[in-house]
């Protein structure tokens, strides 16, 4: 029966990485130890600590992905070790391999140095600033609740830095504000009781905001909540516009690709250049347009790169245009919330068959 | 990460623990102007106020009519009368208060179709009253207040293990904490110090609580001289996840889950013929206990099958609880019946207190679960822990303010002090042979369920208490096998399990001298009564000679006398 079983043991490898805090050196260290067999990785490094080495250094509470102390990498995947069972991860015989996170300092073993986020979530100032009187009668200010669907991913994150971990943008731009200080910038954005949202929406937009990302989808992709940092930043990108925030690069940049789709229905990629960054700093990658030009990997500004079938294109435009799908609220990001989103349409209403898209 | 010139430092208000309470004392005392900072041993959001998943009570009235009066009679009747009546009148008529005020800061409450906050019914309570967001009520709460941290730029010491409160004859001087990233000894001094560090519950091993939940405020106001008062009352959740303790949510059984010994039978026919598993919680804790005693238990678990729910109502209403499964007991609850067991919750009991946090020390205070106020009495109704944090947080928050505020000059701790310490930490770091902690905690863990679980009796506590000797011997030799400055948690696990035990002597000998059955202190076997005529009363336990002393304290009683308490 199931709680014999649950004292079944299983035999398992894997290899850690520890550091040393004084000289920063790193060592890959293997363990083998036996386990019950539902044990998940983070009753392994407790198991480990308690009887083989009490000097692998970890954090750890809740232990049931509720607390956000316990990511780590797994064979360079970000995840919760609570919530990571081991049968899975040494499966046919793996001896998977277990490091701190990334984009944070290791200060020892699978501790980071978490205070670089911290920075950034308090950069984002992030605490609501009702723009209202408070209700004359002292009660709760009175808030229709499909308002607040807009923030209710958002409101989910454990701060436990998976996103961060993963990100592409804040690897090669450390200042970059990244997908947790954005997701939490959004909840306030998004948030009905704060509505003058565009000089929150101007910070954000600005240097190492929110158009440095990268659009990897890895913060979606590795979120143990399902929070979805990349769609909290298109929300925030969306916003920006619709409330004429639109001076950044990134800004511009996303102007001209809807320009471009609407006019010749193709990305016109040499005048996307000049759109983005101003005629002054084209100038001097022009070196680089006529290498690009020559091996073929840009197309040359003219004739102008027109599709062949200009309709398409335009009535897709009009056809968002027209459910006002603009602002937040048109956002549409990534397979796995579209995959969400059919799933609340009513029940009645008959989804379109795979070849109509 | 601060600056080594914070070795040394001093505030007007020092709170200790930074989930809900003390997050919300330290944002009341900084209100009221005080200079303040927090210490805790996980960043503030990492604390156990986020597992607090159904809701927040108040009598809003939102739901059907409802006043604080309804709801004090519903916490007086649920304390099985042991909770203090000024204090739950009070709490119920200040608790609106408080909702309106996090929702004014931005809390994400879940709304009815006219926009106002949503209110839902909960065990015990007579009208709808709990507000919540979702099922992830207390995560939300704690985010909120630490966003109005953030906003009043309030300091806090993150990951300082803090263990032992300085004492003077003028009071409290502050505490001593263990760096955990930096290493080393920190002394911070204080005009006023607050306790906000939570519960106990890691006390058992089988608990729904985090590993961080190891009775640390309540041991540190021990070793201070400070009486703890009911300790001896436990909440069991009856369906806790084996081994883990995860908590699976009361809605299984709600929805018609049943509960099978190692026989298949649905035995909570022999115990509650009528409502069957959808009795309360105690009684159905009591009802899995003495299947395990009597011998129809698998190991020490029962089995929750939920098998003929089928496919679509899994997915749909209980993906949670299936994932949950999976995960942690690698069972798929569509195939096989999960294995369950009733596991410590929530600690009634704690540090002794008036209604604004206040302590037999003049400038030391306590707030939330580490605190007894004495709002639960006898038995905790769910939803007004989450409520506690709030209104007994503010309450001390503003208290421990005004206290500091009439103090002069800036407070200092003596270098002796932080000499002391430093050279208990030493005496720990330096040790190079003795036993590592796991037996003892583990021991420690098994032996309170055996012995001071669901049922108590005579022998089995006299039995728990010579093994907590042992143990406590022992734990003189315990090894620290780290003896490194940086991240040194083995270190910390260690002063950890010493609270623990010290605690547990406490909870024993307050059980074993309440010789009756009140609430979650179950006596079937020897006094099977609740005793209104001699029990009445709080147990206070105090430390005395590295024992324990044991006093009593009168009920405050304003206007519902003692009933027999019947759902």
């Amino acid at each position: 029966m199931a709680a014999a079983e649950a004292r079944v043991l299983m035999q398992v490898r894997l290899q850690i990485e520890r550091s040393d805090p004084a000289s920063g050196e790193t060592r890959l260290q293997l363990f083998e130890l036996e386990l019950r067999r539902e044990a998940t990785l983070l009753d392994c490094l407790e198991q480990i600590k308690d009887e083989l080495d009490g000097t692998l250094a970890f954090r750890r509470s809740c232990r049931e992905g509720i607390c956000g102390s316990c990511a780590v990498r797994i064979d360079g995947r970000t995840a919760l070790a609570c919530r990571t069972p081991m049968a899975e991860l040494v499966a046919g015989g793996r001896i998977p391999v277990i490091a701190p996170i990334g984009n944070l300092a290791v200060v020892r073993d699978l501790v980071v140095e978490m205070e670089p986020m911290w920075q950034k979530m308090r950069a984002v100032e992030p605490f609501l600033r009702p723009t209202s009187e408070p209700p004359g009668d002292g009660r709760e200010t009175v808030v229709p609740p499909a308002r607040l669907e807009a923030v209710r991913k958002e409101a989910l994150c454990i701060n436990c830095g998976a996103c961060v971990s993963e990100c592409d943008a804040m690897a090669v731009s450390p200042e970059f504000l990244g997908p947790h200080a954005l997701a939490k910038a959004w909840r306030l954005v998004g948030d009905p009781r704060e509505e003058e949202n565009a000089p929150r929406l101007k910070g954000l937009s600005g240097e190492h905001g929110i158009w440095e990302c990268t659009r990897c989808y890895l913060c979606n992709e590795r979120c143990p909540k399902g929070v979805d940092p990349r769609d909290a930043i298109a929300k925030l990108g969306a916003e920006a516009f619709a409330a004429g925030v639109t001076r950044d690069r990134g800004a511009r940049h996303a102007s001209w690709f809807v320009t471009s789709a609407r006019t010749t229905g193709w990305l016109r990629e040499s005048e996307l250049v000049v759109k983005t960054l101003g005629i002054a700093v084209s100038v001097t990658k022009i070196p680089l347009a006529l290498r690009l030009f020559r091996r073929g990997k840009a197309p040359l500004p003219l004739p102008r790169h027109k599709a062949r079938e200009l309709e398409p294109a335009r009535e897709l435009r009009r056809i968002v245009a027209g459910q006002d799908r603009r602002g937040a609220r048109g956002i549409v990001q990534g397979e796995r919330v579209l995959a969400r989103i059919e799933l609340v349409r009513a029940p009645e209403q008959s989804l379109p068959e795979a070849e109509d898209f | 990460m601060y600056g080594l010139e914070d070795v040394e430092s001093s505030h007007d208000v020092l709170v200790i623990g930074a989930g809900c309470a003390g997050m919300r004392a330290a944002i009341e005392a900084h209100d009221a102007g005080a200079e303040v900072a927090l210490v805790s041993k996980l960043h503030p959001t990492r604390s156990h106020s986020g597992a607090a998943r159904g809701g927040i009570n108040a009598a809003l009235g939102n739901a059907g009519a409802d006043s604080p009066d309804e709801h004090a009679a519903d916490t007086v009747k649920g304390s099985d009368y042991l909770g203090d009546q000024d204090a739950i009148e009070l709490f119920c008529a200040e608790a609106p208060g408080d909702i309106y005020q996090l929702e004014r800061w931005g809390a994400l409450f879940d709304r009815d179709a006219e926009g106002r906050l949503a209110q839902r019914p909960f065990g015990a309570a007579g009208t709808p009253r709990t507000i919540h967001a979702a099922d992830v009520t207390g995560h939300v709460l704690l985010q909120l207040l630490y966003e109005q941290l953030l906003a009043r730029g309030i300091r806090v010491y993150e990951e300082y293990f803090a263990w032992r409160l300085v004492l003077d004859d003028g009071g409290c001087q502050g505490v001593l904490a263990w760096d955990l990233a930096r290493g080393g000894v920190r002394a911070l001094a204080a005009k006023a110090v607050i306790l906000a560090t939570g519960g106990s519950g890691r006390v058992y091993k089988g608990s729904s609580n985090a590993h961080a939940c190891t009775a640390d405020g309540m041991a540190m106001a021990l070793r201070a001289g400070l009486p703890l008062e009911d300790l001896e009352f436990v909440q069991f959740h009856p369906t806790t996840l084996f081994p883990s303790g995860l908590l699976v949510t009361e809605a299984v059984r709600g929805e018609g889950g049943y509960l099978l010994n190692s026989g298949g039978e649905r035995f909570m026919r022999h115990y509650a013929p009528e409502a069957m598993e959808l009795a309360s919680r105690d009684v159905v804790s009591r009802a899995e206990q003495t299947e395990i005693d009597e011998g129809r238990s698998l190991g020490g678990s029962l089995l929750l099958d939920m098998r003929h729910f089928g496919r679509e109502k899994m997915l749909e209403r209980f993906h949670g609880t299936r994932d949950l499964a999976l995960t942690y007991a690698r069972i798929d609850p569509l195939e096989r019946p999960i294995p369950v067991r009733p596991g410590a919750h929530y600690h009634m009991g704690g540090v002794a207190t008036d209604i604004d946090g206040r302590t037999e020390i003049e400038n030391v205070f306590a707030a939330g679960e580490v605190a007894c106020v004495s709002l639960h009495g006898a038995n905790r109704l769910g939803g007004n822990s989450l409520m506690e944090t709030i209104v007994f947080g503010r309450r001390a928050g503003r208290a421990a303010a005004e206290q500091a505020l009439g103090k002069s000059g800036s407070p200092e701790l003596k270098p002796s002090e932080r000499s002391d310490g430093e050279r208990e930490i030493a005496t720990l770091l330096e040790r190079r042979e003795g036993e590592r902690p796991k037996a003892i905690r583990d021991q420690l863990g098994a032996s309170m369920h055996e012995n001071f679980g669901v049922f108590r009796e005579e022998a089995k506590m006299r039995r728990q208490l010579e093994l907590l000797d042992d143990l406590r011997e022992r734990y003189q030799q315990v090894l620290v096998e780290d003896k490194g400055e940086v991240w040194n948690s083995d270190l910390t696990q260690a002063l950890e399990l010493g609270f623990q035990l010290d605690l547990a002597v406490c909870m024993v000998s307050a059980g074993l001298e309440r010789r009756e059955s009140r609430g979650a202190h179950s006596r079937p076997g020897d006094y099977p009564e609740r005793d209104d005529q001699n029990f009445l009363k709080h147990s206070l336990v105090r430390w005395a000679d590295d024992w324990v002393d044991l006093s009593w304290k009168p009920v405050r009683i304003t206007k519902w006398q003692p009933r027999r308490r019947a759902y």
